[in-house]
């Protein structure tokens, strides 16, 4: 369970993270959000994957980490084995909240820090918040910045997924996956782009996609669908 | 916008191989707007054979607000007019059907209740689990319905789920569905789409006067202020009045009272008594002493109506009903009187005329036929629309075919759900009961159906409405059994029948654990909508 509260340089002066915990977060996650900016790092690894969220229905991108609810194939000897880990991931335990108290009609939301309390990577080791003085550390504000971009993805993210599903670019993949163990498992609700579709674009609407800069993250989605191959084999070495 | 044809040929100087260009439809309602949306959205082009679609309504003439209720085909349609599902989810205030429960309707106690379900029997394509259901009648098993057994949708809806998740993309399912929709803020969203995404010419004007063609066809139709609108094809449209079919053609009204005797509703709209209550996703029909009352969950508020025999009871009592039904809050509520004349025209395409929707004809709502034949008809016209006016003719005669036999079926279907009541609180029941009452056909089918299911075999034409499914349903529904004495040696396939009958349970397990509410789902598509894919 998670238990958000606002952060501040009184209550958590002393407070410390651990960040070689933070990663256990994702232990459980078979699907892991993401945000545009990340695509190609993320191509490295995994297939990035459209699906819906479940809650509103509406397209959310996301990192496919496992076949199925809460198997991660990259947590392994309680070690994210990768070297890039999802932005989503790595937040942990930093969260935005709205601050209602502060909040002022017509006006952007205003945000406020929060931390996860209940995280196992707080206590009284590793990263602290705040210096002697009360002043933010490096760590803190690096923090922060994690936090900054991953808002600011929900927006972009949102304008990528609208522009797809304009030019029809997007498609619902059916994969039908046979592990060694002959163990099959079919895969629904997730959607990639539409490749057939990509070859037949206007130049108008390749060079709409080329100024928004979304050329590159289109294409890191069609490369990481091949990331499902070893994907597949993780799931095999781990059912032997 | 080009009201008058150029080419526009005096009377005798008409020319059976010219080509149909111009389709006129006569009247604005739901009927209206489908056709026309149905013919414009096939035919309308840039090019040179496109066809020209009109519409023409009265300001003065309001829409009848019939058929609250629809059919799945609803969303054959709504996706051959170019329609987002959650647009008109939104806009409708339409809400999911998943068919029909039945109450009261076999002996009238607190717990007489069948549903007639839109999803098959399971397995129904592979083999016919009727026979296995009786034979376990008398078994350990006995006691779960028919449709409970063959099917997971009753539970669906006895749970008060929706047929679907937020998650499903627009016009899929779960499980089978249909719509329940405000038909009057459907017909206006009809017209707007229809004017903004389909081309149709619209004008609003009254029609006075039907001009003929020396060999009787319509040649034009003179409206009060818009002059002559000619056209090649015309299309009434207009409701009960029947303006071309039945003023101008006089083409005759066939009633049906003698099979149906509803001739009469009191329809009320019922507001929700929160703005979370739940919202049913089945129809509930609920029979009385003479007649029966609907009862239809729209997004914002439930449509509610009694309809009943006036040979058998009055419209004191039949009041008397619809306030218990819904108790104190009647009070504040208006209460609208419908007649109901239940019957067709002698046929629906005469000349260059054709009738769509209630000037049709109109059968008492019990199965929600009206819609679902308007929109039958608007594919046909639309799917099978002549080319020349040589060839009309063959097209009206295939038309008139059809939907003769169509219209019969559904009077069958309807008169099944009264002759198997045990009810005997009024005079209502048994008179429904008397073989005089009871088309032959349907005596022939009851009587095969004796020592036997209702199979597709029975139902033949292309054209059929209800499939054999939905006799088995309302057949078994109400108490009917089937005797299988003397074919026991066709109960072969336990192993295939059992299966069916353990998945079906899984299925409802699986269901009610992945669904969420009716309402919630509607929620849902209010604030964030279906995903465009």
């Amino acid at each position: 369970m998670s238990n958000l509260v606002a952060v501040d340089n009184v209550n958590h002066r002393k407070i410390k993270i651990n960040v070689d915990k933070i990663e256990a977060h994702g232990a459980t996650m078979n699907l892991a959000p993401a945000v545009v900016a990340e695509f190609t790092q993320l191509a490295t690894h995994y297939p990035i994957v459209l699906a819906k969220d479940g809650d509103t229905g509406q397209f959310v991108c996301s990192a496919l980490l496992g076949f199925q609810a809460g198997e991660n194939l990259f947590w392994d000897e309680d070690q994210w084995q990768a070297v890039y880990v999802p932005l989503q991931v790595r937040r942990q335990p930093f969260f935005l909240g709205d601050d209602t108290a502060t909040e002022i009609e017509n006006q952007s939301p205003q945000y406020v820090v929060c931390l996860d309390i209940e995280s196992p990577s707080v206590g009284d080791q590793g990263e602290s918040l705040y210096d002697e003085n009360g002043e933010e550390s490096e760590y803190f504000k690096e923090a922060k910045a994690k936090l900054a971009e991953l808002l600011r993805g929900e927006s972009e993210n949102k304008a990528f997924i609208d522009t797809l599903l304009s030019m029809d670019l997007l498609e619902s993949m059916a994969i039908e996956i046979t592990f060694v163990n002959q163990e099959s498992t079919r895969l629904n609700g997730l959607y990639t782009i539409k490749q057939e579709r990509l070859t037949k674009l206007s130049s108008e609407q390749l060079s709409q996609l080329h100024k928004h800069n979304y050329l590159q993250a289109i294409y890191a989605m069609v490369i990481s669908i091949g990331q499902m191959y070893s994907l597949i084999d993780k799931k095999n070495k781990r059912s032997k | 916008m080009q009201l008058y044809q150029t080419n526009f040929i005096m009377v005798g100087g008409f020319d059976m191989s010219n080509s149909i260009k111009t389709v006129v439809i006569v009247g604005g309602g739901t009927a209206g707007w489908i056709t026309a949306g149905r013919i414009a959205a096939k035919h309308q082009s840039n090019s040179a054979t496109t066809i020209n679609v009109v519409l023409v309504e009265s300001a003065k003439v309001p829409t009848i607000n019939v058929g609250e209720g629809t059919w799945p085909t609803m969303r054959k349609t709504l996706i051959a007019l170019g329609i987002r599902e959650t647009d008109f989810i939104r806009e409708c205030d339409a809400s999911f059907k998943q068919g029909a429960k039945f109450a009261r309707w076999v002996d009238g106690s607190d717990n007489d209740f069948y549903y007639h379900p839109l999803v098959l029997p399971q397995g129904f394509i592979k083999a016919d689990l009727s026979p296995y259901w009786h034979a376990m009648q008398q078994g350990k098993n006995a006691g779960t319905s028919f449709s409970n057994a063959v099917c997971f949708q009753e539970s669906i809806c006895e749970q008060g789920l929706a047929p679907k998740t937020i998650r499903s993309e627009e016009y899929s399912d779960i499980a089978n569905y249909a719509y329940h929709l405000d038909s009057g803020k459907f017909s206006k969203f009809l017209q707007k789409h229809c004017l903004e995404k389909l081309g149709i010419t619209h004008v609003i004007d009254d029609v006075v006067a039907v001009n003929n063609h020396d060999n009787g066809d319509i040649a034009s139709v003179a409206t009060a202020t818009n002059g002559k609108i000619t056209g090649d094809l015309f299309v009434d449209c207009t409701g009960f009045a029947s303006l071309l079919l039945g003023k101008h053609y006089q083409v005759p009204f066939i009633e049906c009272n003698d099979v149906l005797f509803i001739d009469n509703a009191l329809a009320v709209q019922v507001p929700y008594e929160h703005e979370n209550s739940p919202i049913a996703s089945h129809t509930i029909s609920t029979a009385q002493e003479a007649g029966w009352i609907w009862d239809i969950g729209l997004y914002n508020r439930r449509g509610v109506g009694h309809v009943y025999s006036s040979n058998h009871t009055s419209e004191d009592e039949a009041t008397q009903r619809l306030a218990e039904y819904i108790g104190p809050t009647i009070k504040e509520l208006s209460i609208r009187k419908i007649p109901i004349n239940s019957g067709h025209r002698e046929k629906f395409w005469h000349k260059n005329c054709v009738a769509v929707g209630l000037s049709a004809g109109f059968l008492e709502p019990l199965e929600a036929s009206a819609l679902v034949l308007v929109e039958l008809s608007a594919e046909f016209i639309s799917e099978q629309l002549p080319q020349t006016r040589k060839v009309m003719d063959v097209a009206a005669k295939r038309f008139n075919e059809t939907f003769l036999y169509r219209w019969q079926k559904i009077i069958d279907f309807l008169k099944l759900h009264y002759l198997l009541s045990k009810r005997n609180d009024n005079k209502f029941w048994s008179d429904n009961r008397d073989p005089q009452s009871i088309p032959e056909s349907l005596q022939e089918m009851m009587e095969l159906w004796r020592y036997r299911s209702p199979a597709d075999f029975d139902f033949t034409s292309n054209n059929e409405v209800f499939p054999a499914a939905s006799y088995q349903y309302v057949l078994y529904g109400m108490g009917f059994k089937s005797d299988y004495q003397h074919s026991q040696h066709l109960l072969n396939n336990w192993d295939f029948a059992n299966k069916q009958f353990t998945m079906t349970e899984k299925m409802i397990q699986q269901a009610i654990k992945q669904l969420p509410s009716n309402r919630e789902l509607l929620d849902k598509i209010k604030q964030y909508g279906f995903a465009a894919l």
